[in-house]
């Protein structure tokens, strides 16, 4: 979902012109369709997880690729540096046992090779971070300042498509929607390492994949939303987001889904949720005053769970983009599923609470 | 402060054209000196400031063997387990309109702020929106740069002006700082590869590695890896030569700049020595006679050497252009950062001036101590010996030629050996002067006696009489003009001696090239071949390798070509040694073949595209182009070798006897200026080449004339003094009968005398150093041959200088004598 923050940016970098914008439902094709969507100006591959070592010291990460579209038609054709994409990677590991959050983030154009998202199979790389599916199984890698992952991600369960079959409204108006699809459930393998020379640790959990692309689907009075994506202990996977606009209010077109343990989804509109902040901790970064305790209830399902993370600060301040803060970080929940207690793992992000974001969002020209 | 201090002062005051003069002459050795040294030394900061700014962070860099590579490569790159990060460059120099040379850089603005992140702050700065706009128009607007702060300041532009380059004009949407000062433009490596037509292309990438040895071995084939640092230390050995030669000079003017202040000491002593026996008889104390001595001779020394610093300083600021231009031009582009100005000139020029005139004083001072007052009431008796005294010298200075010769054959490469066997001779030869003075002394009498009668006959006698000055005046001067003569000799010999070669080798009717960085497109070299009327097309390329770990030229041609139009000097043999070249061997420069001591015959192993190659050197062939060295070889070869289709620029060979010559050479400037190449003629080649060579000289003709100017004042000082001190004698002439000309004539024919011996002296020495700076200097820091080609003019503007110093010397005390002249001044004051 942080992305959303790059198409306020996106305002900014491009023109709209021959972009399609997210309007109607789709036919969708997979695995074909966890590829690129060239002709959308944002798209994002988005890998969130709650990873274990054997002897049970929680690891969270989170790898993220944008692309975000400059000019549809790039200046010079023949000379493969002309810009058409922007690609962004963000690679953040939450090490909750020693306390640690450390976050790297890469930019770079397409370039001769640099960066690129293939068209009709998941298979996108900035450098040499990439994820890649082959065979249904999605390969994750990424290494960075001796922060090093690679990781195997197998489904559980089928894909799941958000909102209206994938259509996903962020706004009151047409348009001002996303194609919004997720692998909620992908049972997670590899190691991951933390420091130069050290020996890579070996760790397994599950993993979430979001993938979302679009032109220009935020609403102009829309400051910044808080996403969460849980995985519950009795199989179900939750997915809210909430967008906030200026004057406090909440946008009436967030929503969430729900996703059962057999795999079947079923679409939350904003009145089946209740979503009560319970505290706030000021970032010491960025100063962004930010929520740190939620309670969230789905009355229709039977949901009743409080939501913590398991580390205060997981906030990420990009060095690609300047501007672009935002709290992406490993939580953890307990309460009640279906009249049954249950514990939950997971991710929230929120975003526009530090930062240049407004002002980079609001650049509607 | 004593009595006997305060009276040595007055008597500066009372002598203020005297003391003016020595002012001036300890001023000018200083300014001489700290002016190079300072212009040198500001080339040179600027040179490492640059290479640092622009090394940025990073550890390693990469590149092919010769000419730039595919980044197809990066990919692999990016993939490396060692690559913490990199950043492909592109780097260029191009003219700005205004005719001032800036670094062009390509970079992708993303990738390069790993490793500069200062020259990246103008492109992706978090500050306002605006800049973010900015950032994506440095991406997308194919003309967009960024301009270093200095120069836009120059150029009066800020973020969204249009700056002016040979290729057009560019959109400023930013400046960013830079330290070193240095004029570059950042342009995205996007359109910096369209802007040289290198599409597909990098000139290198710049690298932080975590596993140097790791990299290199998987990097080994087809790559040239090096370090930062080494590659910082190949571009400084390239100045090496350049560097040597200003230290050199530096030393030079410090030579004669202590030569001048030791005289202008000297003087300041022995002309005191009555006043000094006076005060003694008086009942001053030895030790207070030696303060007071000390206390004038440093105050005059301090004060020249300040204002020799503050000079020095001024001349370093009209130098440093010149040093920088120079460099510019004979090896890679280089913005010299202005000297700054410190109180440490004053310091090191005060502490010079004092020093300097303390060392001079040191000797006249023992001299004095040694005598008792009763005969340095006489003042100048101390005299009589110096015959004596004279051929002493001229012993140890006869030995110090003989050691420098002994230098010179055995160690024959050492540049350092040769600059110390130069100065050896130079210093031995000054201490024959007292000798030379005492044996032309009767063949000096009878001339002036012939030309001046007995004013005549009393000029040279009083030559002869005070042979401790006026030696070591004559020396100075002698010395400032050998070096004179020799300098000059030197860069006329060389510059006949390039002008020859230029002849031979630079054959072809028409030149096509870029005075930029700019390559000639290969298509248009296909397009010229099968233009009809056209004999010979020859595709030069040019291009730094790395040749046992240091850089050397390697060069292609079409050997064919050359063969049948050229006329390439060769060490041995002629047309027929292309006959191998064309067969897959190599000719080599020979200051390639003297640097790496390779010759005809020998194998050289370089490092190619596809690993190592095996070259047979066909022969050795006279070059002035680069001191570093040139493998030269067949087009086709180097194709094979390196894979690089670069064509720096293209000879046009056309029949001479074509009647259809004209037109067809008109033609082919027509098509070139389709292209946007420039066209030079065989003669504008030349004469830019010429250019060049002058421009390289500029510093070296800027020292002569100082050291000639310095000198001027050594020898217009030494005599002045001497005639002062001798102003009873003028009473004496008067007494005995000589009228005031004839007086006036006395002291004419001793200044002129003294100058046009030392002129005489400095013939030989002259055309000696001369010798020594082309056969022994310039072999050894360039491994060229300069044939010896001396003309007139060096010794005719030597002769003038030594006329004009004389006379000028004598005029002073002329006027005083005039003046003067209804007293007789027997008695002195």
């Amino acid at each position: 979902m942080s992305a959303m923050i790059l198409v306020g940016a996106a305002v900014l970098l491009s023109q709209s012109g021959e972009w399609q914008r997210a309007v109607q439902p789709r036919a969708w094709k997979f695995p074909e369709d966890h590829g690129s969507h060239p002709s959308f100006r944002t798209e994002w591959w988005y890998f969130t997880g709650n990873l274990a070592d054997a002897a049970g010291a929680k690891v969270g990460y989170e790898l993220t690729f944008f692309r975000q579209g400059v000019q549809f038609t790039p200046k010079n054709a023949e000379n493969p540096w002309s810009v058409r994409d922007l690609f962004l990677a963000h690679f953040t590991v939450t090490d909750v046992s020693r306390g640690g959050f450390r976050a790297e983030d890469l930019l770079s154009r397409s370039g001769p090779g640099l960066a690129g998202a293939r068209t009709g199979q998941m298979d996108v790389w900035l450098l040499d971070w990439s994820a890649k599916m082959e065979n249904g199984v999605i390969d994750l890698s990424a290494r960075k300042n001796a922060l090093e992952l690679r990781l195997q991600l197998k489904p559980r369960k089928p894909v799941v498509l958000h909102g209206a079959n994938g259509l996903s409204q962020k706004g009151p108006a047409a348009g001002e929607a996303s194609y919004y699809a997720s692998l909620t459930d992908l049972e997670t393998h590899g190691t991951i390492s933390l420091a130069q020379n050290a020996a890579p640790i070996a760790v397994s959990g599950t993993s979430w994949f979001d993938h979302e692309f679009s032109s220009n689907m935020l609403a102009k009075d829309q400051v910044g939303w808080d996403w969460f994506g849980l995985h519950l202990s009795d199989g179900r996977d939750l997915m809210i987001y909430v967008m906030r606009r200026a004057d406090g209010s909440v946008e009436a077109a967030s929503s969430g889904t729900l996703v059962e343990r057999a795999g079947a989804a079923r679409h939350l509109v904003r009145a089946e949720i209740v979503l009560d902040v319970l505290d706030h901790r000021p970032s010491s970064r960025s100063g962004g005053n930010y929520p740190s305790r939620w309670r969230i209830k789905i009355p229709t399902a039977g949901i009743d769970i409080a939501v913590t993370p398991l580390l205060a600060d997981q906030e990420l301040v990009a060095a690609g983009l300047p501007g672009l803060v935002y709290w992406e970080g490993a939580v953890a929940g307990e309460g009640i599923s279906a009249g049954h207690k249950i514990t939950a793992e997971g991710y929230v992000e929120l975003t526009g609470y530090a930062g240049d974001l407004r002002s980079i969002m609001n650049n509607d020209r | 402060m004593n009595t006997v201090t305060r009276s040595f002062l007055r008597y500066m005051f009372r002598r203020r054209g005297l003391t003016i003069l020595q002012f001036l002459g300890i001023a000018c050795g200083v300014a001489a000196t700290v002016g190079i040294v300072l212009s040198a030394r500001a080339a040179l900061t600027g040179f490492s400031k640059a290479i640092e700014f622009l090394k940025g962070k990073s550890t390693h860099s990469i590149e092919r063997p010769a000419g730039p590579m595919d980044e197809g490569m990066l990919v692999r790159l990016m993939r490396d387990p060692a690559v913490e990060a990199f950043s492909p460059v592109i780097e260029r120099s191009l003219r700005l309109s205004n005719g001032e040379t800036a670094r062009i850089l390509g970079i992708d603005p993303f990738l390069d702020k790993n490793l500069r992140p200062e020259l990246a702050y103008g492109v992706t700065t978090d500050q306002a929106d605006e800049n973010l706009s900015d950032r994506l128009a440095f991406l997308t607007k194919n003309n967009a740069v960024l301009v270093e702060a200095q120069l836009a300041q120059r150029l009066g532009v800020s973020a969204g002006g249009i700056i002016h380059l040979v290729k057009g004009d560019f959109e400023v949407v930013g400046v960013f700082p830079n330290p070193s000062g240095e004029p570059i433009l950042l342009m995205d490596i996007g359109h910096a590869q369209r802007l040289f037509g290198m599409n597909g292309r990098l000139d290198r990438v710049d690298l932080i590695l975590n596993d140097g040895p790791g990299f290199l071995s998987r990097w080994e084939n087809g790559y040239h890896v090096q370090t930062s640092l080494k590659r910082r230390e190949t571009l400084a050995h390239m100045l090496r030569a350049f560097r040597l030669n200003l230290e050199a000079l530096s030393l030079l003017a410090l030579f004669v700049g202590i030569f001048l202040i030791y005289n202008t000491a000297m003087f300041a002593v022995v002309s005191r020595k009555k006043d000094a026996g006076i005060l003694r008889s008086l009942g001053a104390h030895r030790s207070e006679i030696i303060a007071a001595f000390l206390t004038e001779i440093l105050l005059l020394g301090s004060f020249g050497g300040m204002a020799g610093g503050v000079l020095g300083y001024f001349l370093s600021r009209l130098l440093a252009g010149e040093v920088g231009g120079t460099i510019s031009n004979l090896y890679f582009f280089l913005h010299p950062v202005p000297p700054s100005w410190s109180l440490w000139i004053i310091v090191a020029g005060t502490l010079m001036g004092g020093i300097a005139g303390l060392l001079g004083s040191l000797w006249p001072l023992l001299e004095l101590v040694r005598t008792d007052p009763a005969r340095a009431l006489s003042g100048r008796t101390a005299e009589r010996r110096s015959g004596a005294n004279a051929r002493t010298l001229a012993a140890i200075g006869a030995g110090l030629i003989l050691l420098s010769l002994l230098v010179f054959f055995l160690s024959s490469t050492q540049v350092y050996a040769g600059f110390a066997g130069a100065f050896g001779f130079l210093i031995g030869a000054s201490l024959l002067t007292g000798l030379a003075l005492v044996l032309i002394s009767p063949l000096l009498k009878r001339t002036l006696a012939r030309l001046g009668g007995l004013p005549g006959k009393v000029a040279a006698g009083n030559i002869h009489l005070n042979l401790g000055r006026t030696a070591v005046a004559v020396a100075a001067f002698m010395v400032a003009l050998s070096m004179s003569i020799g300098l000059s000799t030197m860069i006329g010999s060389f510059r006949r001696s390039v002008e020859q070669w230029l002849e031979n080798q630079i054959s072809g009717d028409l030149y096509i090239s870029s005075m930029d960085e700019l390559d000639v497109p290969v298509s248009f070299y296909d397009e010229l071949r099968a233009m009809k009327g056209i004999e010979g097309v020859d595709p030069y390329r040019n291009t730094l390798t790395s040749f046992r770990g240091t850089s050397a030229y390697v060069s292609a041609v079409d050997a064919a070509v050359l063969q049948r139009f050229s006329n390439f000097a060769f060490l041995k043999g002629g047309r027929e040694n292309w006959d191998r070249v064309k067969a897959g061997e190599v000719i080599i420069s020979e200051s390639f073949a003297r640097r790496f001591g390779v010759k005809a015959g020998d194998t050289v192993t370089l490092d190619a595209v596809h690993g190592p190659a095996e070259l047979t050197v066909a022969a050795v062939f006279y070059d002035y182009t680069s001191e570093h060295g040139i493998l030269m070889m067949d087009r086709a070869h180097y194709r094979r070798l390196f894979e690089d289709p670069t064509i720096t620029s293209l000879g046009i060979f056309v029949d001479p006897r074509d009647p259809r010559r004209g037109e067809i050479l008109v033609e082919v400037a027509r098509r070139a200026g389709e292209h946007d190449l420039p066209v030079f003629t065989r003669d504008q080649l030349h004469a830019n080449a010429l250019r060049v060579f002058d421009s390289a000289f500029a510093v070296t003709t800027s020292m002569r004339v100082l050291a000639i100017i310095v000198a001027f004042f050594g020898i217009a000082g030494a005599i002045l003094t001497l005639f002062i001190e001798r102003q009873r004698e003028f009473g004496i002439y008067r007494a005995l009968g000589f009228s005031t000309l004839q007086v006036a004539g006395i002291t004419l024919m001793e200044g002129v005398a003294m100058g046009l011996l030392s002129f005489l002296m400095s013939l030989g020495v002259g055309t000696a150093m001369a010798a020594i700076l082309i056969q022994v200097i310039n072999l050894r820091s360039f491994n060229w041959t300069v044939f010896f080609y001396p003309t007139g003019a060096p010794y005719l503007l030597a002769a003038a200088t030594a006329l004009l110093a004389g006379l000028g010397g004598s005029l002073y005390p002329i006027f005083k004598a005039w003046r003067t002249y209804p007293q007789m001044q027997i008695r002195e004051e």
